[in-house]
């Protein structure tokens, strides 16, 4: 049965979008993703398409319950960032994105490593355009940075494909052992996209280098391409919960420092991905689920509050706390949307990060890792301190910074509302996303304990920061930049390559000179008849040349008619 | 239709027809341009039907004996029969980039230029077809002799200096080596004649096979290996069309493939892995791949910053022969098809960009793709295809590649690959980039109303070449199963 | 204009500490839920009185408290990599 990816949909129908233009472009690429939803939903589980290429089979489709649940979110999300980025006229923009999630959607429904990887490397060499199309030279920088990275992800993985398919004769992406060569580098290969502590500074780097809109577009799909891509290979594989408990507590120091709020929030990013990636490690029904809905829920509440600083920084032109404040004055909606978002994110009951994170805490516990529950505590009352109360403290209240703008497009506006509307939806009615996981569980996280105790945990964290506040012990927002990973490649690493490199330059000037001067006196005895003041190389008058014609046809004819 | 099996010197004569008529229209420019392009569309006609005639590797077809075992002679095998077919292909969609790049820029002598160009495609075929080493040998030269006059077309003194380089090398290795390599076959095996299992199987052993095999491939300027590459960057001085067709496709390819074909029929793939006859050039050629890397993000003069790049390409080619495994040879000639696409649009692009604004260097194209969109689109495409990312063309080479590294269990080839891929991230990204995402620098007349989009003739081939980079990444199918039988005897 | 003049309800310190003193009222009122119910632990220390509320509260002071003291090492200049 032929069976259609609902990824190209996406990935073919984005092309035409650079050529039309107003209203119907817009109408146009708001329909895209639903179109695309509409494929998948009508597919019929266990779908499955093939391909045959360089002697290997491709299983370019292949729908089960996990790909499922990631690729309902990424179409959501898809559809959300269309509308949130309809009031930029870059189209360049709009298609990427649209290709982008299309590539994101092939990855979790592609049934071999190599399908995975084709859409692995198309993602990364799609996103790439949404932070260089900021157009300054930081972006541009740190966009060559990113894409370089991405690389050698890639390489890792094409190389860790390999060696798999060579030990175990089979490119089947399915549960693998990270002992083995092959393992190991496709391990590391997914780390690098899912910000592995050492590996994550791609992402701090990147992504607030991006545009208004594509650091909302980001945020959503690689990162969790990469934890479905775990969830399926490793689930059950002890030290991702040591490495994800790594991600959840390391990054929320620097938050707290961090000048630049949509940096804030790619910090934030990692501890969320890191309770994720526990999830993995731990492997069980309840984990999986819970590594599931907590992505499903992370895409939405973190685009929701990417969403709001990107309107922010359109309509200020400042992303950093140090510049911002009071903004609840000029763009109450927004202030309110990023409020919601930072509510899921804290997870807040009746929102939606409440009803997933719980599943994975809850996992943990019933697994018996004390020390791992106690560090994702930790994690989860810091996460409410800089994501829950230090974003929408420092933008939209804290002093009064004096800027009076606009409040942010409709277009952007709608976008907020209807990912706040699903933020809370998720919240009161856990058990519609919950019937989407993969695994049948009866979860129930309302219980008074759970309430109760996650209460007790964010309120005396907010007391905290207001104490922390009002004796001014709070550490000042200050213009700076703050040394992570990145700086062993951006300094000495640097300095390094560029020293081999001159080295390397020079050496081979040497030689050039050397070769030259041999092969010049070889070509000086030549020149004299191949010159051009030689035989053939004169502003010829055209009777040599005929001559010269006739002659190869005379020499072609002779060889002729002696055979 | 078995004639046209039968006669397979018509893929010289049909280019040299071109060629005739080239001169019979000398003072009708439109009707020698069309000519010309008739030729090449004739040619990669004939080419087509002789690969959809083909079954098998033809009876040798002999020319010329010159003694029971030295003659002329041509054969059909698939790989020559992709090289002709990409070369002839490509001819056409040059031609008529020719068309609009001379008359662009005014250059003159256009009847010898057109004249050379149809005279080294005849070359091309001899090399693709030829049934022997002497064949190849001869043909070899007769390339370099005509594309001479196409390097110092411009009769500058640079040119002059580049042309004494060009032809220098070019000569020199091929008359040192590559003749030695060839007598000693001669001696050894007692036929020059390329076999499906090589002819060395059984006469040459241990060192002297190794020597044999590094005396070829040192030969072979055209591959461009340590330290014989400066020939390439000498030639950029010609026209671009030159640059695009001959220094990217035919002359450069031309020396991988006698690479490929001696690596095969000569030596036989078995037969270097058992005499690991190929290990001194596998060293040689990675290193070249990774200097020649380097040295490109040295560059800011965009053609040399390209030559560079074909360099250390063509080292990826003769890795993949020098490995002697049957996928990394295979993925060697597949990179032959995907680099010349790749390479050939960046060239078009370069000289498109030149045509516009006579711009050479790197460092002037800030700003530009706002005014030129579709040549820096096309030129990022063949970028990303050539750096070997999927989904374009290019990325099977190198999966192809990368694989035979990793069976034959060299890391080091490997890592060097993978630094490669990097490099070429590096010096092949930013061109495109800065054009679309950097400002244009206010001293210069980015903004002038005179910079415009390039001309359709420019346009129209280098958007196609462009576009099948990123389209054939899905047909690559067919290619493989038709080369597939050339490595896995 | 109209809007320099008018003044939010957050911009009177008074209200401010209305506000403060609602989170601790509500925050003594949490901790005093600890009476009322009967807790599902999963771990004893679950059980202590209280234990999240002061675990939350110790936590975010011991987070930037420290992040504060990190500032010192890692915290450079805004043009550091030189390409602002």
């Amino acid at each position: 049965m032929f069976s259609l990816n609902p990824a190209l949909i996406l990935i073919l129908g984005a092309l035409p979008a650079l050529l039309l233009k107003g209203p119907l472009r817009a109408v146009y690429i708001l329909l895209l993703p639903v179109l695309s939803f509409l494929q998948l939903y009508t597919l019929p589980a266990g779908s499955r398409a093939e391909f045959e290429i360089l002697g290997m089979l491709l299983t370019t489709l292949h729908l089960d319950k996990l790909s499922f649940v990631f690729a309902v979110i990424f179409h959501i999300a898809a559809f959300l960032l269309i509308l949130y980025s309809l009031h930029t006229r870059d189209r360049l923009q709009q298609m990427v994105t649209l290709i982008y999630a299309g590539c994101a959607i092939g990855a979790v429904l592609a049934g071999d490593l190599i399908t995975l990887f084709i859409y692995f490397e198309a993602a990364a060499l799609s996103s790439v355009f949404l932070i260089w199309s900021r157009r300054t030279p930081a972006s541009y920088a740190a966009g060559m940075r990113y894409l370089i990275v991405q690389v050698i992800s890639g390489l890792l993985l094409l190389t860790g494909i390999i060696l798999h398919a060579r030990s175990s004769g089979s490119i089947e992406f399915t549960q693998m052992d990270p002992g083995t060569p092959g393992g190991a580098l496709i391990f590391l290969a997914f780390g690098i996209k899912c910000a592995f502590p050492l590996l994550h500074n791609w992402l701090v780097d990147a992504y607030p280098q991006a545009t208004v809109t594509g650091t909302v577009v980001l945020s959503a799909f690689t990162t969790k391409m990469a934890v479905y891509a775990l969830a399926t290979a490793f689930a059950g594989t002890e030290i991702l919960i040591w490495i994800g408990l790594m991600m959840t507590a390391f990054p929320i120091f620097y938050a707290v420092i961090e000048n630049d709020l949509r940096r804030v929030l790619t910090y934030s990013m990692i501890n969320q991905l890191g309770f994720m990636v526990v999830g993995v490690g731990i492997g069980t029904e309840l984990a999986l689920n819970g590594t599931a809905a907590h992505a499903f829920a992370h895409i939405l509440y973190k685009a929701l509050l990417f969403m709001s600083m990107g309107a922010v920084l359109l309509r200020t032109g400042r992303i950093n706390g140090s510049d911002l404040g009071g903004l609840y004055k000029s763009m109450p909606y927004t202030a309110g949307f990023c409020i919601i978002g930072a509510a899921s994110i804290s997870a807040f009951p009746l929102f939606s990060g409440f009803v997933t994170k719980s599943m994975i805490m809850e996992a943990v516990a019933l697994e018996g890792y004390t020390l791992a529950w106690l560090v994702l505590l930790f994690a989860s009352a810091g996460v409410f301190h800089h994501s829950g109360i230090k974003i929408p403290y420092f933008a939209f209240f804290a002093h009064d910074s004096g800027i009076r703008c606009k409040e942010a497009p409709a277009s952007m506006l709608c976008a907020m509302a209807l990912a706040a509307v699903l933020c809370i939806y998720i919240g009161v009615f856990p058990q519609t996303l919950y019937a989407l996981l993969p695994h049948e569980i009866g979860y129930q996280p309302y219980t008074m304990t759970h309430v109760t105790t996650q209460l007790q945990l964010l309120f005396f964290s907010a007391l905290a920061f207001t104490w922390l506040v009002r004796q001014g012990l709070y550490p000042p927002e200050l213009r700076s930049v703050n040394l992570d990973a990145d700086w062993f490649y951006r300094k000495p690493g640097r300095w390094l390559v560029e020293h081999a490199m001159r080295s390397i330059v020079t050496g081979e000037q040497r030689m050039g000179v050397w070769i030259k001067r041999l092969s010049f006196s070889a070509g000086t005895r030549l020149h004299r008849h191949h010159g051009p003041q030689g035989l053939l190389a004169k502003t010829w008058p055209t009777g040599s040349m005929v001559l010269w014609v006739a002659f190869l046809l005379g020499v072609y004819l002779i060889f002729y008619y002696v055979y | 239709m078995n004639l046209l099996l039968q006669h397979l010197e018509l893929a010289l004569l049909i280019p040299l027809l071109g060629g005739a008529l080239v001169l019979l229209f000398r003072n009708r420019p439109r009707l020698r341009e069309a000519s010309s392009l008739f030729a090449g569309i004739l040619l990669f006609l004939y080419v087509t039907q002789l690969l959809g005639l083909y079954h098998e590797p033809s009876p040798v077809h002999t020319l010329l004996n010159i003694s029971a075992s030295l003659s002329i002679a041509f054969h059909l095998e698939p790989l020559g029969l992709v090289f002709a077919l990409l070369a002839s292909g490509l001819w056409v969609f040059t031609t008529m980039y020719s068309i609009g790049y001379m008359s662009g820029n005014s250059e003159k002598n256009l009847t010898r230029f057109y004249l050379f160009f149809s005279v080294s495609i005849a070359a091309t075929m001899g090399i693709a077809f030829a049934a022997n080493l002497f064949t190849l040998f001869i043909f070899y030269e007769a390339l370099t002799l005509s594309t001479y006059p196409l390097v110092t077309h411009k009769q500058t003194s640079e040119a002059r200096s580049g042309g004494r380089v060009y032809l220098g090398l070019l000569l020199g290795t091929s008359i040192m080596f590559f003749l030695t390599a060839l007598v000693i076959t001669w001696i050894r095996a007692g036929t020059l004649d390329f076999m499906p299992e090589g002819v060395l199987e059984g006469n040459t052993q241990g060192l002297a096979a190794v020597l044999l095999f590094t005396l070829f491939m040192l030969g072979i300027g055209k591959a461009a290996l340590l330290p014989f590459y400066r020939w390439l960057p000498a030639a950029m001085i010609a026209p671009t069309p030159v640059s695009a067709l001959l220094h990217a496709v035919a002359v450069v390819k031309a020396g991988v493939f006698s690479v490929l074909k001696i690596s095969v029929y000569t030596f036989g793939i078995d037969y270097l892995a058992t005499q690991e006859a190929s290990g001194w050039i596998l060293w040689l050629a990675v290193a070249t791949m990774v200097v020649a890397s380097i040295i490109a993000l040295s560059k800011d003069n965009l053609k040399a910053r390209l030559a560079y790049s074909t360099i250390s390409q063509l080292s990826y080619i003769v890795i993949g022969a020098a490995l002697a495994w049957p996928a990394a040879a295979l993925g060697g000639a597949l990179h032959i098809v995907t680099h010349a696409f790749g390479k050939i649009t960046l060239f078009f692009c370069a000289g498109a960009i030149y045509t516009v604004t006579k711009y050479t260097r790197v460092s002037q194209l800030n700003g530009l793709g706002h005014k030129m969109p579709f040549t820096f689109a096309a030129f990022l495409l063949a970028a990303f295809s050539v750096i070997g990312l999927p989904p374009f063309i290019g990325s099977w080479s190198k999966w192809l590649l990368i694989e035979g590294s990793v069976d034959t269990q060299h890391y080091v080839v490997l890592f060097a690959f993978a630094l490669s891929t990097l490099l070429n991230c590096a010096y092949l990204l930013p061109i495109g980039l800065r054009a679309f995402f950097k400002p244009p620098d206010p001293a210069q007349a980015v903004t002038s109303p005179g910079i415009q989009e390039a001309p359709l003739a420019c346009l129209i081939p280098l958007c196609a070449t462009a576009a099948a980079t990123l389209l054939l990444f899905f047909y690559i199918q067919p290619l493989y199963d038709f080369l597939y039988p050339v490595f896995n005897s | 204009m109209n809007r320099k003049k008018h003044r939010y309800w957050l911009d009177s310190p008074a209200n401010v500490r209305k506000l403060v003193y609602g989170l601790y009222s509500l925050c003594a009122a949490l901790m005093l839920l600890d009476f009322f119910y009967h807790k599902h632990a999963n771990f004893p220390f679950e059980n202590w009185f209280g234990f999240f509320a002061w675990f939350g509260f110790i936590a975010c002071v011991a987070l930037v408290l420290l992040a504060k003291q990190m500032r010192k090492l890692v915290k450079r200049d805004e043009d550091y990599y030189g390409d602002v």
